[in-house]
């Protein structure tokens, strides 16, 4: 090709286009300035709540209680941000949480009386099937997933009721401990902390910076673009800041780190390396992006759609359990609302409703933020009717504001 | 440009296409060896684009022979396409304005690492060779395609190209919709990839691109094949007459009528 660099062409770049060093410090930058913004916010939220609840929000119990309540919302959350950035959308997860949660009480009772442990990998399994079938009437029918999980929403509830009648009660004790318990106190106390949740804790904080660190030396190996030192420095430390206040918090409640918290930990660590970090990930936000371009770069859209919706029924079996375990029972009418939740969380994290822009870790921000709003809005004791309408108030402030930015940013 | 070789690097013959009742194509012969650029041109719904998606694996024929190197193939889908060495930039620009220049370029072709995973730091390293080679003036390959100005995607598009080591390239229109010095730079990258030895077939409406880069001229009109010519010798009108059919069909007279 060396024929074509003595060629000379004008500049095809419009002089508003920033050159290339302070173009690529502004886009490290602006990649990310929406993410930023969300966890500025939640932490604005946080502080908030803490001031007008005098302390409240952030005792340790009500901390650890935080994300009991709210588990189920990030497990879904994170499925439906993966449907919502491929341009989908399912309003079935609510009615699969209830059949599915059936499901599992029906095979842990008697007369089938399984053992718990075999009971949750059914419900995983029926959930993931839910999720195959709807993915089949999407992905090889060509049926809008709106029409295909609006029917799945009322088959599934129908199917709910039939299993549940009302409700079912009697669960083992073992098995509502996913929801209500913490992790075994296997270490000793240390003052009134607990040992286990400061060990976890200090775990992931040098997990995050020993991974983040490697990722950067083999950016540097490959002779490739690395934030700037102190940008770099400064994000890990919030980010050890932010885990250690947790970590601490947590130590002091009466169980030490609920069994939900390390599920949803888990789940966020492994979904957003699916989504960040591999081939099926990357196929996601193309297609949500182009659908067209990415069938014609040989991408196999039908596949990639199926997929989706597996794991979205997959997500919402665990998000049944988690459910039925915390009501210790099985009941026909469990996860009302459920889908708009996930939704809401989606899009208050960042979500593009065109489809093609989200992350997990903005779908759990966005939980983490109504869950507060839930949590401290309930401290000061305020009407639920008037806390639904605040959440609302909130959801499409935050969708709002989004877009106010993007427009100033002139991306289109 | 037949010093090449004797076996085409492309060969479609009798290639016939119908959609419904309308004749898309009908037994259209086309050869494109390497190291040349032929231009396939034609006048709207002469089936230029139809012909390309074939050699794209987007259609399949209903009819017809197709070659490469000499070996009778099938291209049922774009993958297959890829794995036989075509590369293809379409009319609708497939690109998803969402990624980055880097997962652009790779898109539905992901480098691997030793085990298995995608190896973003390898993808972002040969996508900066490319695109030093092509000459773009491209910032950065981690700027969202959104964040690009036309000429700018259109150099990502046919940077695509060059992932994988084609042997041909289809350029569907590559200049249309482009600025003159945007449509300048994309013909040095049509002579860049010639000087590579590819073959490439560039579908275009414009006259004056295609008598700038082309080595021959393929004229399509009403899904059949109407003249083949020598880009350099041949007048212009020449060419205009076999897509517009003038050469063939009579100048229409005002009819009279009958009072």
């Amino acid at each position: 090709m060396s024929t074509t660099t003595d060629v000379n062409v004008p500049s095809p770049t419009p002089p508003g286009t920033p050159r290339v060093p302070l173009g690529q410090r502004l886009q490290g930058l602006g990649g990310n300035a929406r993410q930023y913004g969300i966890f500025g916010a939640l932490v604005v939220i946080i502080l908030l709540f803490q001031v007008l609840t005098d302390g409240k929000l952030l005792l340790a119990n009500n901390v650890a209680a935080l994300f009991q309540q709210n588990a189920y919302v990030m497990i879904l959350a994170i499925g439906m941000v993966m449907v919502i950035v491929a341009g989908h959308i399912d309003l079935s997860v609510g009615s699969v949480v209830a059949f599915v949660g059936g499901v599992v009480a029906v095979t842990m009772r008697d007369p089938i009386g399984l053992p718990w442990i075999a009971a949750v990998l059914v419900g995983l399994a029926v959930g993931a099937m839910v999720g195959a079938w709807q993915g089949f009437w999407v992905a090889y029918v060509g049926i809008p997933a709106f029409i295909v999980t609006l029917a799945g929403m009322l088959v599934f509830r129908g199917l709910a009721l039939v299993i549940v009648g009302e409700t079912l009660a009697g669960l083992p004790p073992a098995f509502i401990r996913i929801s209500k318990g913490s992790l075994p106190p296997w270490l000793n106390y240390v003052g009134n902390m607990d040992g286990v949740t400061l060990v976890i804790g200090a775990l992931a904080v040098a997990a995050i910076v020993l991974t983040q660190v490697r990722a950067r030396r083999s950016l540097r190996r490959h002779d490739l673009h690395v934030e700037a030192l102190g940008l770099f420095v400064t994000k890990l430390a919030a980010i050890a800041v932010g885990i250690g206040i947790l970590t601490v918090i947590l130590s002091f409640s009466a169980g030490g780190t609920p069994i939900v918290l390390v599920i949803v930990g888990v789940l966020v660590v492994a979904y957003s390396f699916l989504m960040g970090r591999t081939v099926f990930g990357r196929h996601i936000y193309a297609i949500g992006g182009n659908r067209s371009a990415a069938a014609l770069s040989g991408v196999s859209t039908r596949r990639v759609d199926f997929w989706i919706f597996v794991n979205m029924g997959l997500l919402a079996g665990v998000a049944a359990i988690v459910t039925t375990a915390r009501a210790g029972a099985a009941i026909a009418a469990a996860g009302q609302n459920f889908e708009l939740d996930a939704i809401a969380a989606c899009f208050i994290g960042g979500a593009a409703v065109t489809g093609g822009i989200g992350r997990v870790s903005g779908a759990i921000v966005g939980a983490l933020i109504m869950g507060v709003l839930n949590m401290g809005l309930s401290i000061l004791s305020v009407d639920p009717a008037w806390q639904m309408a605040i959440k609302g108030f909130v959801l499409l402030l935050a969708v709002a504001f989004d877009l106010l930015n993007k427009r100033r940013a002139g991306t289109q | 440009m037949t010093e090449a070789t004797r076996t085409p690097l492309l060969s479609m013959r009798g290639i016939s296409k119908r959609f419904g009742g309308v004749e898309a194509l009908v037994g259209v012969d086309l050869e494109v060896h390497r190291g040349e650029v032929v231009a396939l041109v034609g006048d709207n719904a002469a089936g230029k684009s139809t012909l390309a998606k074939m050699v794209a694996g987007v259609l399949t024929p209903d009819a017809g022979l197709i070659e490469i190197d000499g070996v009778p193939v099938t291209i049922p889908t774009p993958a297959a396409a890829h794995a036989l060495g075509v590369a293809t930039v379409f009319q609708e620009l497939a690109l998803c304005d969402n990624l980055d220049v880097t997962s652009n370029l790779f898109l539905g072709r992901e480098l691997r690492d030793g085990r298995g995973a995608r190896d973003d730091e390898r993808m972002e390293q040969v996508a900066r060779q490319i695109l030093r080679d092509l000459t773009s003036r491209i910032p950065t390959v981690r700027v969202p395609l959104s964040h690009l100005s036309a000429g700018q995607r259109q150099a990502v598009a046919i940077a695509r190209t060059l992932i994988g080591s084609p042997r041909l390239v289809v350029l569907d229109e590559p200049t249309a919709s482009l600025s003159v010095a945007q449509t300048a730079e994309v013909l040095v990258h049509i002579e860049g990839l010639r000087d590579l030895g590819l073959g490439v077939v560039l579908i275009s409406h414009n006259m004056t691109d295609v008598r700038s880069v082309a080595d021959r001229v393929e004229v399509l009109r009403h899904g059949r094949n109407n003249g083949s010519f020598d880009a350099r010798s041949t007048g212009y009108e020449h060419i205009i007459a076999a897509i517009t059919g003038a050469s063939r069909a009579a100048t229409p007279r005002p009819v009279p009528l009958r009072s």
